[in-house]
């Protein structure tokens, strides 16, 4: 019986089938697609934090798969991360980095810092060799301050004061370099951010349904989930419908007089 | 692992079916610092005491109660080192647990994966079992819990239980003075005049440790001053 400890497993993808793959794809095998979120993400810095913002349809291929998905994804209490690509990719590879800032908090005894979580990103997506289709937007408020950071599948980052990802990410950015500017008030921040959804909401086929929002400061964060609900769904009504008169077109009017037909007959009243 | 010379079990048994290795980590543990717990009606207490080898050393450096979960909480009696490392492996199989199932570990589940760990350690080669006994306390869907957990692996729910140097005075003290419906307050100062009982000194709120967990769920290792308040109440 040898070995009380489980050996660390040898990281990284393991590339054996990609040739089998390789020639099935050849031979003419259609590869099972996967959902990928098509999305507008987004986040800014503030005066006193960081806004993060995102929509909410998950599409497979040209078929919304989900009209009200979660797309803003918790890190730690700090730091929440946006994520576009592949819905199982950034869902995977939150949860897994949130799980080990966790116990680092726990062995460190101290609040989370947003440099962590972007350096455990993007060792691990750039192991994976851009496999991992996984497109973030990270931020959040730590003891050294606010940071939003981009992330990319193949682990490489940037730091911005405004960024946005994804297949909407031109038509939010349109909105970002024509209206942000430093030291935005909280609610200007929101704003901004709602309007660069919208706009990528409304311009990419990808990106749609509502608004989803995240305000993080040092010390508090409001997740403000379906902050907007632009395209709000009409079902039919169990109250019926009313129609405004003239509506209707009108073919013809017959007037019959009921008054002169009517025979007033004498009799009992009921009985009780 | 490793060396194929120690391939074999250090633990085996004696003639008379002990393992003997166990005995001694039990030994281990009994002259360890004194540490016990109190499950009460709304909450669990656990306490220990802090006794550092020297005037010199940074009490607040020392912190021998730790948090698993944010509900869950653990203190022990023995070797500290030993303790650092059950300590981390729990904190990740809670992690682990969750990321399987997406639910917070109970508090039993937890407890008996730390003792699987535990148990290992008496049967796989090259290695020793640890030499501490834990006390972990918790709260989840099933209301309070205290769980002791013994170097062979075996694990014991406790209404108030005590380990250490003064177990068995502070086991009889706490028999006296337990009662089923005890709030979390009353369970405190209980614990404190427990510690009391057998203290070699005089304790202030930087020699002992508290940790306690209400019904909000949330584990927490009481502050100097909070232990302060406490001390005086018993006073």
């Amino acid at each position: 019986m040898a070995g009380a400890m489980d050996l660390p497993a040898k990281g990284g993808f393991s590339f054996d089938l990609c040739r089998r793959n390789a020639m099935l794809a050849e031979k003419g095998l259609k590869m099972p697609g996967f959902r990928k979120t098509g999305t507008t993400i987004v986040g800014l810095v503030f005066q006193d934090g960081v806004v993060l913002g995102a929509d909410t349809r998950a599409t497979e291929g040209p078929i919304v798969a989900d009209k009200n998905c979660e797309k803003i994804h918790y890190m730690a209490p700090n730091i929440y991360c946006c994520g576009a690509g592949t819905a199982a990719d950034t869902e995977a590879v939150t949860d897994m980095v949130s799980s080990q800032l966790q116990l680092h908090r726990y062995a460190t005894g101290r609040e989370s810092r947003v440099v962590t979580a972007l350096t455990l990103l993007k060792s691990h997506l750039f192991s994976y060799q851009g496999h991992v289709s996984a497109a973030l937007v990270l931020g959040g408020v730590d003891v050294t301050g606010p940071h939003l950071h981009t992330v990319y599948p193949h682990g490489s980052t940037d730091t911005l004061p405004f960024a946005t990802m994804g297949s909407g990410s031109l038509a939010a950015m349109s909105v970002f370099e024509s209206k942000y500017k430093e030291g935005l008030t909280r609610e200007e921040g929101i704003q901004l951010v709602s309007d660069a959804i919208c706009a990528g909401i409304f311009n990419d086929l990808g990106s749609g349904s509502n608004v989803d929002v995240c305000v993080i400061t040092k010390g508090k964060t409001e997740y403000l989930r379906n902050h907007q609900l632009p395209n709000p769904r009409t079902y039919a009504s169990s109250k019926g419908y009313s129609f405004t008169k003239g509506q209707t077109e009108v073919l013809s009017t017959k007037i019959t007089q009921l008054k002169p037909k009517v025979e007033i007959a004498e009799g009992d009243a009921m009985e009780e | 692992m490793g060396d194929s010379q120690y391939s074999f079990s250090l633990t085996t048994f004696s003639p008379s079916g002990k393992l003997v290795q166990i005995e001694h980590a039990l030994t281990a543990v009994g002259s360890g610092q004194t540490s016990l717990g109190i499950k009460a009606a709304n909450g669990v207490v656990i306490a220990t005491e802090k006794k550092l080898p020297s005037i010199l050393v940074d009490e607040t450096s020392v912190q021998k109660i730790q948090t698993l979960t944010p509900n869950i909480g653990v203190v022990y009696s023995g070797m500290g080192p030993d303790f650092r490392v059950l300590v981390r492996k729990s904190r990740k199989q809670a992690q682990q647990y969750y990321r399987l199932y997406k639910e917070t570990i109970p508090v039993t589940q937890l407890v008996r994966e730390t003792a699987a760990v535990m148990q290992e350690f008496t049967q796989s080669g090259g290695v020793r079992p640890f030499g501490v006994s834990l006390l972990i306390a918790g709260y989840d869907d099933n209301g309070p819990q205290l769980y002791q957990v013994d170097p062979s692996g075996s694990y014991f729910s406790w209404k108030a239980s005590a380990m250490g140097k003064n177990v068995s005075n502070a086991k009889t003290f706490l028999e006296k003075r337990y009662t089923e419906d005890m709030e979390l307050d009353d369970a405190i100062h209980t614990a404190i005049l427990t510690l009391k009982e057998g203290y070699e000194g005089q304790i202030s709120s930087n020699n002992i440790e508290i940790g306690v967990i209400r019904s909000d769920r949330e584990f927490k290792v009481l502050s100097p001053a909070e232990i302060k308040d406490f001390l005086e109440e018993v006073e």
